[in-house]
C-alpha cells in the first residue's frame, strides 16, 4: 500500500526536496503552496500524512492545522511541521494547533522518513 | 545534472523571486505603508531564502538570514518599532542577502565578515527586547512531582533541542538480564493526555518504536477508571508501565520516542530500580505483554485490551477514544508479505494472526487478555524507505499555474511563427481568378488567417510578463549611485505592469541599469549645483513603461542638467565620430552617446565601472529589434527613450524593394506610402534633401543611395514609403517598389553575422529569399556617416 502524504510549503525549493525524497522511499506525494490549497487538497483526496511549513502567504501553518483539526474528518491525521524555527516558538505554537510533531528544516532523507514513520502507522 | 543541481536551479531561482519581492514590499515599506500583511510577507520572503540556504549548507547566507529574520520577526510582533532607521537597514540587508545569494549561485567568496555589521545590528536591536524570554517547564515540573507525589526528581522529557538519533545497538540483547539498577535497563511511567490522541499521536506507535530499541515489557495500569458514575466517554484513563532493556541505551534516545507528545502526557524515566515503585507490581495491572525487538513481533494490541474486571466499563475509555484514533478493525489489515523488505518494522499483520491462540514467542501474560473486538490495531505499517516501488509523481493539486520550461514555450512560439508566414504566404498566392474558382478555399483560407493570429495572440501572451521585475531592480541601483556620487536620487517608477515578451525583459536589465547610471552620472547634478540652480535639492529619476501601438516605450528621464552639447561633440570630433566639416544637429549630438567608441572619461571611471558606454545600451537595444533615442533640454534634463517590439517573434511588416532586392520596413513605424517624382526632393544647405508632406518637411533617405546599390527606379515615379521615427520626427524612405504586408520572424543579424548600420536584423521569406529589416530609427540618427546626394 503506498502512502499518500500532503506537502504544503510555499518555497518550491523544499516542495521538490521533499517531493524527490519522498517519492524516492515510495511515498505517494501530493503538493500544496499555502495553507488554504492544502485544506482543498484534504477536501478532494485521502492523505495519510501532512507535512507543512509554518510560515506561507494566504493562510499559514497554524491556521491550516487549525482548519484541520476543526473540520473533525481529520482527528487522526498525523500532520508534521516543518520548521527552520530553532526557537521552539513556532513548534508549540503548532502542537497547540494540533499538530502531531516537527521536522526540522533542513532535513536529511533518513531522518524525514523516520520522523514519518514515527506518526504514520 | 543531479538532482541536488536541480535543486540549486530551483533555489536560486526561487530566490530572484524572493528578492524582488522585497524590493517591490520595501519600496512601498519606504512610502510608510507598514501593514502586517508586508511585514508578513518580507519575513516569509527572507525565511524562505534562509530555509533552502539551510539545505544546501550555505552557511554565510543561513547566518546573516537568520539574524534578519530574528529582527523581521521582532518587528513583525512589534517588540521592535519599524522605524525609519530599522527600515533602511533592513534595505540594506536584502541587498546583502542579494549578494550572498549571489556568491552562493556564482561560488565566489564573500569577505567573511560580510554583512558583519548589519548583523551585529539586528543582534542588539533583538537582545534589547529578548531578556525576559525563557523556560516555560517550571509550571509542568511541578506538576509532575505533585500529580505522582514521588520523592526523587523526575526526568523530564526535554525538548529544546532536537536531540541527535540515539542508535540503540538492538542485536545484541541480553534475554536474562538480570534486573538490577543497570545501564540500559528502564522504566517509564506513561500517561497520556487527551491532547495526545487529538494531535493524532498514538500510543502504539511509541509502544512501537521503543520497541525497536530493544526487549520492552509494556502493562496497562486501569486504575484510573472511574466508576460508570463519573465516566467520561472521551476520557482518557490509561497509564502504561514499560520496562526496557537495551545494553548501552541512553536516555536520549528514550526521550527522542517521546519527543512530539512531550507536554501531552505525564511521564517519567528512570533506570530501572532506582525508582521504587515507579513501575507497578503485579497487584494492579491490566495486561502485560513483552515484547521483543527485530526478532519477536510484540503483541502490542493486547496492551488495549481489557481484563475481565473492566468488562463492566465501556470498552472505549481505554483506548485512544473513536473520535481521535483511527482504529481499522484487525481484519483489514493487509497481506503479511508486504512487510517483508521491512524486517526492523513491526508486522501487525501477523500480530493479528496470533492474537487469538498466541503460541506467540515468550508473551508473559498474567491473566489470558481476551481481545475485545474494537481492540485498536494499528493500520499496515509505512513503507520504510529506500523502496523504489511507486513512480512517486508529485500532483499538485489547487495550483492555479504551471510552470513550463521557457523552451517549451519557445519551440512553440518558433512553430507558431512559421505557421503565421506559411498562412500569409498562401493568402498571398490566391489571385483575383483563383479567388472567383475556388470561393470555399478562400473562405477556409481566412478563417486560417484569423485562427493564427489567435493562436498567435495567446502564445505571446504566455510570454508576456510584466516590466515589474526589472523595475524592481532598480531602486536598489540607485540607491548604490546615490551613495556613491553623493548626490540625492529619487527614483519613480511608472507603467511597471505594463507587459512585454520575456526575452525583451531579460534583456533589458543591462540598458536600463546604463541608462540609470547614466543619469546618475552626468545627469543629475550635486545638491549644491541644484540648489544653486533653483532645482529641488535632490534629483528625479523616473522610470517608466508604456505601451504605444506595436511597441513598447521604455523612458528614463531625469531632470538634471541635460546633456552637455559642446563637450559631447568636441569629445566625438576628436574620436573622429564626426567629421570636422559636419555640423550636426542638436538631436544629432545627443544621439552621439549612443555612438560607438563614445564614452566620456566619468563613463569609464566611477560610476559604470565596467568602462563601457552607452554604445551597449544601443547595440542590447537593437538586438532585440527595439531602438534607442535621447533627447535633452539644457538646465532641465534627459529623456532616454527605449522602443521595444511587443513581441520578438514576429514582426509586421510592409515589403519593399531597393535595387533589385527585398527589404522589410516594420509596419508599426509606417505613417503611409505615397508614390512621387525625385523632383519633389528638395535640397537644404546641409546637402540633404527634404520633401514636403502636407506643408511639413521631411528629411529624405534613399534607400539604394544609402545601402549603395543601384536603383533601376524611373525617377519620376518613385515610391516613398513616410516612417516616423522617435519624437514624432518623420523620415521619407525612398524605395523602388512597394510589394506589400506581411509577417516575417526576425532574425538576428548579430548572432548570424554582425551588426549592420541601418540595418535591424533579417527574416527568410516564404519563398526562401532574405530581407534584411530597415532600422529606421538608426537611419534617420545616423546622417552623419551619409554623404551629401
Amino acid at each position: 500500500m503506498t502512502l499518500r502524504v500532503l506537502t504544503v510549503d510555499d518555497s518550491r525549493t523544499i516542495l521538490a526536496m521533499l517531493h524527490h525524497t519522498l517519492s524516492n522511499a515510495g511515498f505517494e506525494v501530493l503538493q500544496a503552496e499555502d495553507g488554504k490549497q492544502g485544506l482543498d487538497v484534504l477536501r478532494s483526496q485521502d492523505v495519510d500524512v501532512v507535512i507543512t511549513d509554518i510560515n506561507m502567504p494566504v493562510m499559514d501553518g497554524i491556521e491550516f492545522i487549525k482548519n484541520v483539526r476543526a473540520t473533525g474528518q481529520h482527528n487522526s491525521l498525523p500532520i508534521l511541521i516543518l520548521t527552520t524555527e530553532t526557537s521552539q516558538d513556532k513548534r508549540d505554537q503548532g502542537k497547540a494547533a494540533g499538530g502531531t510533531g516537527w521536522i526540522v528544516k533542513p532535513f536529511d532523507p533518513e531522518k524525514l522518513i523516520s520522523v514519518i514513520n514515527r506518526v504514520v502507522h | 545534472m543531479s538532482d541536488l543541481d536541480d535543486f540549486k536551479a530551483t533555489y536560486f531561482d526561487e530566490c530572484s523571486e524572493l528578492l524582488t519581492e522585497l524590493e517591490e514590499q520595501f519600496a512601498v515599506i519606504e512610502e510608510g505603508e507598514r501593514g502586517a500583511d508586508r511585514l508578513n510577507a518580507v519575513f516569509r520572503a527572507i525565511h524562505s531564502i534562509k530555509g533552502g540556504a539551510g539545505a544546501f549548507g550555505f552557511t554565510a547566507l543561513v547566518g546573516f538570514a537568520h539574524a534578519y529574520e530574528t529582527l523581521l520577526d521582532y518587528v513583525r510582533d512589534g517588540r521592535i518599532e519599524l522605524t525609519d532607521d530599522v527600515v533602511v537597514l533592513c534595505i540594506r540587508a536584502n541587498d546583502i542577502v542579494a549578494d550572498h545569494v549571489n556568491a552562493a549561485q556564482t561560488g565566489e567568496a564573500l569577505p567573511a565578515d560580510y554583512g558583519a555589521e548589519e548583523k551585529a545590528r539586528f543582534d542588539a536591536l533583538a537582545r534589547g527586547e529578548t531578556a525576559s524570554d525563557s523556560v516555560e517547564e517550571d509550571e509542568l515540573d511541578g506538576e509532575m512531582v505533585e500529580e505522582f507525589d514521588l520523592d526523587f526528581t523526575p526526568v523530564m522529557v526535554n525538548l529544546d533541542a532536537p536531540k541527535p538519533t540515539g542508535e540503540a545497538p538492538v542485536e545484541d540483547v541480553f534475554d536474562d538480564a538480570p534486573m538490577m539498577a543497570a545501564e540500559g535497563q528502564w522504566e517509564i511511567r506513561f500517561t497520556p493526555h487527551r491532547a495526545l490522541y487529538a494531535r493524532a499521536n498514538d500510543p502504539l506507535l511509541l509502544f512501537r518504536e521503543l520497541a525497536a530499541l530493544g526487549k520492552m515489557n509494556v502493562r496497562a495500569i486501569l486504575s484510573d477508571v472511574p466508576p460508570l458514575s463519573d465516566f467520561e466517554p472521551f476520557g482518557v484513563y490509561c497509564t502504561w508501565e514499560i520496562t526496557l532493556v537495551a545494553p548501552g541505551l541512553g536516555e536520549d534516545a528514550i526521550r527522542e520516542v517521546f519527543e512530539f507528545v512531550e507536554g501531552d502526557c505525564d511521564i517519567i524515566i528512570a533506570q530501572a530500580g532506582t525508582v521504587p515503585g515507579l513501575v507497578s507490581d503485579e497487584s494492579e495491572m491490566a495486561a502485560d505483554v513483552s515484547a521483543e525487538a527485530a526478532t519477536d513481533e510484540p503483541d502490542l494490541s493486547s496492551l488495549l485490551a481489557l481484563t475481565e474486571e473492566e468488562v463492566a466499563a465501556p470498552v472505549e475509555p481505554v483506548v485512544p477514544p473513536a473520535a481521535f484514533a483511527p482504529e481499522p478493525p484487525a481484519a483489514e489489515i493487509g497481506p503479511q508479505d508486504s512487510f517483508d523488505e521491512a524486517p526492523a518494522d513491526l508486522s501487525f499483520a501477523a500480530l493479528a494472526a496470533e492474537i487469538a491462540p498466541a503460541p506467540a514467542p515468550a508473551p508473559k501474560v498474567d491473566k489470558p487478555a481476551p481481545v475485545a473486538a474494537s481492540a485498536p490495531v494499528a493500520k499496515p505499517a509505512v513503507p520504510t524507505g529506500g523502496g523504489e516501488s511507486e513512480e512517486g509523481t508529485g500532483r499538485s493539486v489547487g495550483v492555479q499555474s504551471i510552470r513550463v520550461d521557457l523552451d517549451k514555450v519557445d519551440r512553440v512560439v518558433n512553430m507558431v511563427g512559421e505557421l503565421v508566414i506559411t498562412q500569409s504566404m498562401l493568402t498571398q498566392q490566391m489571385d483575383e481568378t483563383l479567388r472567383a474558382r475556388y470561393t470555399e478555399l478562400v473562405r477556409g483560407l481566412e478563417v486560417l488567417a484569423q485562427t493564427t493570429r489567435g493562436l498567435q495572440d495567446s502564445v505571446m501572451a504566455i510570454r508576456a510578463q510584466p516590466v515589474k521585475s526589472v523595475f524592481s531592480r532598480m531602486p536598489r541601483l540607485a540607491r548604490e549611485l546615490a551613495t556613491k556620487t553623493g548626490k540625492k536620487i529619487k527614483l519613480e517608477t511608472i507603467g511597471e505592469n505594463t507587459e512585454i515578451d520575456k526575452t525583451v525583459i531579460e534583456q533589458l536589465s543591462d540598458p536600463l541599469t546604463h541608462m540609470i547610471r547614466n543619469s546618475a552620472d552626468h545627469g543629475i547634478e550635486s545638491p549644491e549645483k541644484r540648489l544653486a540652480a533653483g532645482k529641488p535639492e535632490s534629483g528625479t529619476i523616473r522610470l517608466s513603461a508604456e505601451q504605444a501601438g506595436g511597441n513598447i516605450l521604455i523612458i528614463v528621464e531625469d531632470d538634471g542638467a541635460g546633456i552637455n552639447r559642446e563637450r559631447v561633440l568636441g569629445l566625438a570630433r576628436d574620436k573622429g565620430i564626426v567629421a570636422p566639416d559636419i555640423t550636426p544637429t542638436d538631436e544629432q549630438i545627443d544621439q552621439l552617446i549612443f555612438a560607438p567608441g563614445f564614452s566620456t572619461a566619468e563613463a569609464v571611471s566611477d560610476i559604470s565601472g565596467r568602462g563601457v558606454g552607452m554604445d551597449v545600451v544601443l547595440s542590447n537595444i537593437k538586438k532585440i529589434g527595439g531602438s534607442v533615442h535621447v533627447r535633452s533640454w539644457p538646465g532641465r534634463g534627459t529623456r532616454m527613450t527605449l522602443r521595444l517590439p511587443l513581441t520578438l517573434a514576429v514582426l509586421d511588416v510592409m515589403l519593399v524593394k531597393v535595387g533589385g532586392g527585398p527589404y522589410v520596413v516594420p509596419l508599426s513605424s509606417i505613417v503611409e506610402t505615397m508614390q512621387c517624382s525625385r523632383a519633389a526632393f528638395e535640397r537644404v544647405p546641409s546637402g540633404g534633401r527634404v520633401l514636403q508632406v502636407r506643408g511639413e518637411y521631411v528629411q529624405v533617405i534613399d534607400l539604394a543611395q544609402r545601402f549603395e546599390l543601384s536603383s533601376q527606379q524611373n525617377p519620376d515615379d518613385q515610391f516613398v514609403v513616410l516612417c516616423e521615427a522617435e519624437g514624432n520626427q518623420k523620415v521619407a524612405l525612398v524605395v523602388d517598389d512597394i510589394i506589400g504586408q506581411q509577417q516575417v520572424v526576425i532574425k538576428s543579424l548579430e548572432e548570424n553575422f554582425e551588426s549592420v548600420d541601418g540595418i535591424a536584423g533579417g527574416t527568410i521569406l516564404g519563398d526562401g529569399n532574405v530581407a534584411l529589416i530597415v532600422d529606421v530609427q538608426g537611419l534617420r540618427t545616423s546622417p552623419i556617416h551619409q554623404n551629401a546626394a
